[in-house]
């Protein structure tokens, strides 16, 4: 993955946020992490002010999304980015704790790229994440327009 | 309406239903007595016939007499007059019958004095008069004709002759007094024989109409109450209707709440372990640090390595509990996901299904010197799933805490019974004391040595599963000599369990 790619993480518990950090940056990933720990402060950076999104137009964006948040479900996020059309073509990882089918359903449906459930153990949760982060560093992310 | 409400309006409704058994037994007690007078009165109606046919009899007896004496008298005059014999002959006949005429009247009147008296006199001034005549016919027989007119002419007996007709007289006219009586009494009964009848009759009809009006309010209040017992019912189904849909909520909202509360205990458990981890991999580079700094200074370079087990002890103490802690979220997890999960009833051969545990569990048999005895199991239809998960935790249970020194031995039957099969399994371990026996099925709770791998949640899971069936499970046991699971499931496992699907 390019230098240029920011990485969004919307985590609401900042201890999450933080492994999923460290395990990122142990697999090698040195993009700039941008971390936010409601859906609000999120929707507020990933669309400006405007709500139209053009803000980041010419950038690469990958969004890491929870979906339990304390003030919005990161399915109306995902749902938001995926009909924006400058963000829509940006990778959105759902990484949440949930292993409901039907819920993974739906964020496929809405335009998840990848569905990840967040292992309880964690030897296992630092190996998703640090196999997560060797993922990253091999994938294309567009450029917003 | 609530379910309270419906009670006492239903006990309110007082059943009057009619009584015709008393009914019945009045109108039988009428017509009894309607009879009974009846009779009595056709009765008296009867004598009072014979006392005015006997008084008949007795004016027909008194007027005999008057002519009997008129003919007497008529043939001594003709006599007398004539002297022809005929008269004589014809006057004898008529005295010869006088008397026994008499003698009948007195007969007749036996039972009345007056009569009784009457006639004695009335027997006096005849035989007198008889005499009489004798006398002049006697002088006309023997030639005195002049001296038996003179008699008759001069009459000696007048008074007396007018004194018996006064005296017949008298008698009839008491006669006609009682024939008028009688009479009156005869017709007195036939009109209360009449008005009897009459009301009787009366009687019945009204019995007739008290009953049927009876009769119709019993059936009224019977409708009444029926209809009342029908909007009781159909509100009691709506209520249990209601009552249902809100247990079902309840529980699906124990369920989201078990499931929710699950899921949330674990993402802070991820960060304790994960930056325990952490910890632990700091703690590594720290000490090999401070090792380096020693030797550099010369001294002691695993002097602290007191700290350092210390360190390694407080992180292992933490781990293990996060690890339990874990398993037992993964446990609530796992049942209420169970109790989300919808039941798919299929034609099952239960006998095929615990074979196929059986073989399954090989190692395990083997390890143990166990062996599991499998009778005639019915087919049911029921989930697949749900079966084998009931079985398997029965049988792992009855392989787990064996006996020590004994092989263990494990039975599967199965009782049949009209909707409900009841299948049992038996085994002859360690047994579970009668103070554990319920709470073997509650969740995390185990019983007896506790030296076997184990969360406590088999069993709690199996009853979780049999009651969602609508089934039951029971347990039997003696402590050192084995357990009997007794789980009865409907034969055919409804289809519409009520569960949404939460996936």
């Amino acid at each position: 993955m390019a230098e240029h790619v920011t990485i969004i993480m919307v985590e609401d518990d900042e201890g999450h946020a933080r492994l999923i950090e460290k395990n990122i940056r142990r697999a090698g990933v040195s993009n700039k992490i941008i971390a936010f720990t409601d859906g609000t402060s999120a929707v507020n950076f990933l669309f400006g002010p405007d709500g139209s999104g053009s803000d980041h137009i010419g950038r690469a964006l990958l969004v890491l999304l929870d979906l339990n948040l304390p003030d919005m479900t990161g399915v109306e996020i995902l749902g938001r980015i995926k009909q924006n059309e400058h963000l829509k073509r940006s990778p959105v990882v759902v990484l949440t704790t949930t292993d409901d089918k039907v819920e993974i359903q739906r964020c496929y449906d809405l335009g998840a790229n990848v569905y990840v459930t967040k292992p309880v153990n964690y030897e296992n949760f630092a190996n998703a994440i640090r196999q997560l982060g060797l993922f990253f560093s091999v994938i294309q992310v567009p450029e917003t327009n | 309406m609530s379910l309270s409400d419906a009670v006492p309006r239903l006990s309110r409704v007082r059943l009057s239903l009619p009584r015709p058994t008393l009914l019945l037994l009045l109108g039988f007690a009428i017509l009894i007595a309607l009879s009974a007078v009846a009779l009595s009165l056709v009765n008296r109606s009867q004598e009072d016939a014979t006392r005015v046919a006997h008084t008949l009899r007795v004016m027909n007896a008194i007027s005999q007499i008057q002519v009997l004496i008129r003919r007497t008298e008529s043939a001594e005059r003709g006599y007398l007059i004539s002297g022809a014999p005929g008269f004589l002959r014809f006057y004898e006949v008529s005295k010869a019958q006088t008397g026994p005429t008499l003698d009948e009247l007195a007969e007749l009147t036996q039972d009345n004095p007056v009569q009784q008296a009457r006639i004695a006199e009335a027997r006096q001034l005849l035989e007198a008069r008889l005499a009489s005549y004798e006398k002049s016919i006697a002088l006309h027989k023997s030639g005195d004709t002049e001296g038996a007119l003179a008699d008759i002419r001069n009459d000696r007996t007048e008074g007396a002759m007018s004194r018996l007709g006064t005296i017949l007289v008298d008698m009839k006219a008491t006669e006609t007094a009682l024939l008028d009586e009688r009479a009156e009494a005869s017709r007195d009964s036939s009109v209360w024989l009449i008005a009897v009848s009459i009301a009787g009759l009366g009687a019945v009809f009204c019995l007739g109409i008290l009953a049927l009006a009876i009769n119709r309010r019993g059936i009224l209040a019977l409708e009444a109450a029926q209809q009342e017992l029908e909007a009781a019912n159909s509100g009691l189904e709506k209520r249990v209707a209601e009552r249902t849909a809100d247990l079902k909520e309840a529980n699906d909202e124990i369920q989201s709440f078990a499931y929710i509360v699950s899921h949330d205990l674990r993402s802070p458990l991820v960060n304790i372990m994960g930056f325990t981890s952490e910890i632990e991999a700091m703690r590594g580079e720290l000490f090999d640090r401070l090792a380096r700094l020693r030797e550099a200074a010369g001294e002691d370079p695993a002097a602290d390595g007191e700290m350092s087990s210390d360190f390694d002890e407080a992180l292992g103490f933490i781990k293990t509990s996060i690890n339990r802690m874990d398993r037992l979220i993964h446990a609530i997890l796992a049942l209420s996901r169970e109790g989300r999960k919808e039941f798919v009833p299929m034609d099952l051969d239960v006998e095929r299904l615990v074979a196929g545990i059986r073989d399954s569990m090989a190692h395990q048999l083997a390890e143990a010197n166990a062996e599991i005895h499998i009778g005639k199991l019915p087919q049911v239809q029921s989930d697949r799933l749900a079966l084998e998960q009931i079985f398997t935790n029965l049988l792992d249970n009855a392989l787990k805490y064996r006996r020590d020194g004994v092989p263990a031995r494990v039975e599967v039957s199965a009782v049949d019974t009209p909707g409900f099969v009841t299948f049992v399994v038996k085994d002859n371990g360690r047994g579970i004391e009668a103070k554990d026996q319920g709470r073997v099925f509650e969740l995390f709770r185990r019983s007896g040595r506790q030296d076997r791998p184990g969360e406590g949640i088999g069993l709690a899971h199996v009853r979780a599963l049999v009651r969602r069936m609508g089934g039951l499970i029971s347990l039997e046991s003696a402590l050192g000599e084995g357990s009997t699971f007794r789980v009865t499931l409907p034969r055919r496992l409804p289809t519409e369990t009520g569960h949404k699907d939460n996936g």
